[in-house]
């Protein structure tokens, strides 16, 4: 049973790529290490199939398995590299992608800016629709912890991203602006 | 022995003091976390978008073949 998956779970398998992609590359940072990271993640739920009880979410349980590798992985480099902090904010940064969206990149920056254990639990709950019941059971802590580190990381995001100001500002300085001609 | 731990407890909430935050997180407006919400989805339906890799693809095939070779079905 562990290594023979049957077709439909084939396609289950295959129909959660995108989504465990996304989550990868957005707490990565990093396309290569993300494709990495999920292929590992694959590979390994492949191989402990026996534990997955059928009829529970499948989606949720990829995505605890490519959380765990992620930090192991996370844990193992800050050991070997000497200014993981830095060195992984820039990488962050200067990410290229093929379709260079502007906001996306200022939004990216401002992700990569965020402590990881909110980041994850931003994209758990904001992005990848678990509730935050699931996000807690991947992440392995409580409730109220996912609540509030996804509160968190919102109001750094704003902050960082001045979307207050963008708020205020926007039309107002342009009527403004057009007033004082 | 209690008394030292309400101290403790005073200083903590002292601490909280100067922003005159509360103890309690502070919350967003509710349109500043739609826009965080909205960009965050985004950038995330950017990615779901992308085409798996043929990587994926092939592993999830390789395996099926092995499983076959195996042969209990």
């Amino acid at each position: 049973m562990s290594q023979e998956p049957d077709p439909e779970l084939r396609e289950a398998l295959l129909a959660a790529v995108p989504g465990l992609r996304a989550f990868a590359i957005s707490l990565s940072g990093q396309v290569d290490r993300a494709d990495d990271l999920v292929q590992d993640t694959l590979l390994r739920a492949l191989s402990n199939l026996h534990r997955f009880e059928p009829g529970t979410n499948l989606n949720a349980w990829l995505f605890t398995i490519l959380r765990n590798l992620f930090h192991s992985e996370y844990r193992k480099r800050r050991r070997e590299v000497e200014d993981p902090d830095g060195s992984y904010a820039g990488r962050l940064r200067v990410q290229p992608e093929q379709g260079a969206h502007l906001d996306f990149e200022d939004f990216r920056s401002a992700l990569s800016q965020l402590p990881s254990d909110q980041r994850e639990a931003l994209l758990l709950v904001g992005a990848s629709g678990f509730s935050y019941e699931e996000a807690a059971n991947i992440c392995d802590c409580a409730v109220g912890t996912i609540k509030s580190r996804v509160n968190r990381a919102r109001i750094r995001l704003a902050s960082l991203l001045n979307v207050d100001d963008i708020e205020d500002l926007g039309p107002d300085s342009m009527t403004r602006a057009a007033l004082q001609g | 022995m209690t008394v030292e731990k309400g101290n403790k407890l005073a200083r903590a909430s002292r601490d909280n003091g100067p922003g005159g935050k509360l103890a309690t997180d502070p919350k967003l407006d509710s349109g500043s976390q739609k826009r965080i919400g909205d960009q965050l989805r985004a950038m995330y339906d950017e990615l779901m978008q992308q085409p798996v890799p043929d990587r994926f693809r092939d592993l999830l095939e390789q395996l099926d073949k092995n499983g076959q070779k195996g042969g209990s079905q």
